[in-house]
């Protein structure tokens, strides 16, 4: 980059802040989506909401393409670097700037973890509900960015269910409030629109979310099953008693075998394993699980395993939150997918799925949230072995066909950034793809702000498929994939 | 075009708060409502959307308003996914007659409307949710999909059918609260829950604010999971809380022990059909007499400083005749006075710092005259003006009415 340019932002943001070095520049080419690469010209680290008005000036100005980026979690290349642009890392935003227990508000900036939201307010019973697996290392502006669910969202939504206010600063440069932390700001949901537009939008420099009381009471239960339309009928059944679970997780046996071989989880060898969790008044758990228990049964589960303590529970979300890295046990590489589709569609689709492994030749284990019908297909396959980097994505982009072809979606909540624009013209028309152009022009005419995601575009030279690589986050035990 | 045949002449009952539109036009399709918008903002001309015109009053005064167009043949359910537990329904449908076919299937959507008429395309345009927002929240946190007819003719999907979805911009949510100012609304959809197992209201009887408002702070930070918790105080100052738990028998027995302990007062127990009409009429009071309507918003811990705000505009001579609120901070309070009272009353309101987003929902035309409606501009306003300039750029939705 142009020094006269680089000058400017150390100007603006002071020296040490603007990194140029390109073996410092490595960590950012890449998110948790590894195959997609590309080198940033800078990486700025703004320290306050004021660096990130002055480095989006600069940009607006100059002419730059700017990316911003949390920690580097995201599983869509939502925070890939664009040529010739910088990377705007949130990483030092990380202050928790207010607690306000008796309202139930917590104002952050960006960069503090989402797990660290639930650790300040946990002494005092409270809990940040939303729980994406990355929630250990997870910003919680990237969630915002991504609109990031979780195992839990079934009963109580995603981020943007849970994010009241933001500070945001605007492709332009300005800096604008956008919701309240008080109800029925009237006009246009504006929130809603920036919260889960992938960075494209704004770039938030400061939140205010709600937490929740802790529930009562937890149960947790695993029952397996000799089928997935077993299980599936244990779900819907659940679902027509007119209960609905905290969470409801599917494994399928290959998925099953590699938790084992990872983390020894102790699950039961089945065809499908059921996890189904309840929360709430102690009252309406334990009736309500013995509901779920009997219904379990009832669908021909051979075994129901329920979790008696803290630990025996946290044993089973182990093995099932780890259920993505442990593919690694038993295939070289895999590809994660994220689709959706209607949760009645989910053994027509799976039945799908397995058609596709036996006619392409690779094991695909499959984990997914059963309740919201969000699939995870894990694409086991060997980069050694030529075309096999290629099949797998191909077989990956198929299984995406399935979930719309059945009414769903091409992402549950890992987000289309650049890895899934292409399959926007699958979801949604022209016309509606241009719609959105259009709200997108309005706010970033320059087509600076996280160019190349979520709206479709011609492929980019060197977006390449390639093979799963482990992130640096998982490589230190840090975070899993989800 | 066919598009003349779904063209009349406006009447009075086709007044847009006290403005009769020279023509009004009821589209039978959603290709004919685009073409109808298109073919308006070809010709400049001032459009309101209009569903069951039940609060088709909220707004600025308008100065012209040249077409109304209105959803009542737009009223089918398209789908009721009730394995999905999700539901599709034309804008035009009333929120009554859908939640009646969704109780067919054991489920239904968690929004109550003070009004019989309204339907769900207004209902998600104005993001009015009753007491029940308390567990599930308002309109736009149970939309999961949407059909859009742009001023230029087009038909657009955002969101999708299932619960779970993160792709693509949720301009669902965009419109949300948009009072028919950036699109017309085609459709909806949204996920629906099943209708609990059994149901109980506690009602609390207070002499005043204050004791009240240290119970609720208390069950705040409780465990108890209400569905609904509300405030009501009557125009004699009687003080009322409304606590709904609704799930399976034992735990809302449990629970309302659990309510009992915390509560001061002796509160009485509702079910069934009792209960029914007892959240009814609380949902209806506000607007069920004449007076000024105004709605406003504060922080939770705030409740306390809410009335004596309260009682320092009844110090002022305004009579404040019904005032109900959920419990986390939202709520409407009916004004009755001569228009300097009113006038002040609004000011004294909007000057406060314990309470913010202050808009007149009903008021006469002279006293929109004399306050504005929606009050000071927010920044996500001045963000929604820059969309609204894409999405019509004639100007026509709603001009001069709504919040942006």
């Amino acid at each position: 980059m142009d020094h006269r340019l680089v000058d400017q932002f150390r100007r603006a943001i002071g020296r040490e802040a603007v990194l140029s070095d390109p073996v410092q520049l490595v960590t950012y080419e890449c998110d948790a989506l590894p195959h997609l690469r590309s080198l940033p010209e800078l990486v700025l680290l703004p320290q306050s909401a004021a660096d990130v008005q002055a480095i989006v000036r600069i940009c607006d100005k100059e002419g730059i393409p700017f990316v911003a980026r949390g920690h580097g979690t995201g599983l869509s290349g939502g925070a890939l670097p664009v040529p010739g642009g910088v990377v705007i890392s949130l990483a030092k935003l990380n202050r928790v700037l207010e607690v306000d227990i008796p309202n139930q508000r917590v104002t952050v900036e960006p960069g503090v973890t989402n797990l660290e939201i639930t650790r300040c307010v946990a002494p005092s019973g409270y809990y940040y509900a939303p729980d994406p697996s990355s929630q250990q290392v997870c910003s919680l502006g990237g969630n915002v960015a991504e609109n990031s669910g979780g195992a839990h969202c079934l009963k109580y939504g995603f981020t943007v269910h849970h994010i009241l206010a933001v500070e945001a600063v605007l492709p332009n440069g300005e800096l604008v409030q956008i919701g309240s932390p008080l109800a029925d700001a009237p006009g246009p949901d504006v929130l809603g629109l920036l919260v889960g537009s992938e960075g494209t939008l704004a770039i938030v420099t400061k939140a205010v979310v709600r937490v929740l009381r802790k529930p009562e009471s937890v149960q947790t239960l695993l029952a397996a099953f000799n089928s997935i339309s077993e299980a599936g009928a244990a779900v819907s059944d659940i679902i027509a008693a007119g209960i609905v679970p905290a969470a409801v997780e599917m494994m399928d046996a290959v998925a099953i075998e590699a938790a084992e071989a990872a983390v020894h989880p102790n699950f039961p060898s089945a065809d499908t394993i059921l996890i189904v969790e309840l929360d709430g008044p102690s009252a309406e758990v334990s009736e309500l699980f013995a509901v779920v228990e009997s219904t379990c049964r009832k669908s021909g589960a051979t075994r129901v395993e329920i979790a008696q303590d803290e630990a025996q529970r946290a044993r089973i979300w182990k093995g099932r939150k780890a259920a993505f890295a442990a593919m690694g046990r038993i295939s070289p590489n895999y590809y994660v997918q994220d689709g959706v589709v209607p949760r009645t569609k989910l053994p027509e689709v799976l039945g799908r799925i397995r058609e596709l492994e036996k006619r392409e030749g690779l094991r695909i284990g499959n984990v997914f949230h059963a309740g919201d019908g969000n699939l995870h297909p894990l694409i086991c396959y060997d980069e050694r072995i030529e075309g096999q980097s290629a099949l797998a994505e191909k077989v990956a982009g198929e299984i995406l066909i399935y979930c719309v072809e059945a009414g769903g979606s091409i992402t549950g909540e890992h987000g289309v950034g650049a890895d899934k624009k292409e399959f926007m013209p699958k979801m949604f028309s022209e016309d509606s793809l241009e719609v959105m152009q259009s709200v997108r022009d309005a706010l970033d005419p320059k087509r600076l702000c996280n160019p190349g995601k979520v709206l479709p575009t011609p492929r980019l030279c060197g977006e390449v498929p390639g093979p799963y690589r482990e992130h640096p986050v998982e490589r230190a035990g840090l975070g899993e994939r989800f | 075009m066919g598009v003349t045949q779904a063209l009349r002449q406006g009447s009075p009952e086709d007044a847009v708060d006290g403005v009769v539109p020279p023509v009004v036009a009821v589209p039978e399709s959603p290709e004919e409502l685009a073409q109808i918008l298109a073919a308006a903002a070809l010709d400049n001309q001032l459009t309101v959307v209009r569903g069951g015109g039940s609060k088709i009053g909220w707004g600025r005064v308008a100065a012209r308003v040249d077409l109304v167009i209105g959803t009542q043949k737009l009223d089918q359910l398209l789908a009721h996914r009730y394995g999905d537990m999700t539901v599709t329904a034309q804008a035009g449908m009333s929120l009554a007659s859908l939640n009646r076919r969704l109780a067919e299937h054991g489920q239904y959507l968690p929004i109550e409307s003070a009004f019989e008429q309204a339907t769900v395309g207004g209902i998600v345009a104005t993001n009015d949710a009753g007491p029940m927002r308390h567990r599930f929240g308002t309109p736009r946190d149970l939309l999961i999909g949407v059909t859009l007819a742009m001023t230029d003719g087009r038909l657009v999907k955002a969101g999708g059918t299932v619960v779970k979805n993160v792709a693509g911009y949720d301009l669902g949510k965009l419109v949300s609260g948009s009072h028919g100012t950036l699109a017309a609304i085609v459709d909806v959809t949204f996920k629906l829950l099943p209708v609990p197992l059994a149901s109980k209201t506690l009602v609390a009887t207070y002499a005043d604010g204050k004791a009240l408002a240290h119970d609720v702070a208390v069950l705040h930070g409780s465990q108890v999971e209400f569905t609904a918790f509300d405030i009501s105080v009557s125009d004699q100052g009687r003080c009322i809380l409304l606590m709904r738990m609704a799930s399976s028998p034992a735990a809302i027995d449990a629970q309302a022990a659990q309510a009992r302990q915390v509560v001061s007062s002796a509160p009485t127990a509702v079910s069934g059909d009792e209960e029914r009409a007892l959240w009814e009429e609380h949902i209806r009071a506000p607007w069920a007499l004449g007076g000024t309507v105004v709605r406003f918003s504060w922080l939770p811990s705030n409740l306390p400083a809410v009335f004596s705000l309260l009682d320092r505009v009844r110090a002022h001579g305004c009579r404040v005749t019904m005032f109900t609120a959920r419990t986390s901070g939202a709520g409407l309070v009916r004004l009755e006075g001569d228009e300097p009272v009113l006038v002040g009353a609004i000011g004294a309101l909007r000057s406060s710092e314990h309470v913010g987003h202050v808009v007149l929902l009903r008021a006469s035309r002279t006293l929109k005259g004399q306050v504005d409606v929606w009050g000071k501009a927010t920044g996500a306003n001045e963000v929604a003006r820059v969309l609204k300039r894409k999405f019509d750029p004639a100007g026509i939705l709603n001009a001069g009415r709504g919040p942006i």
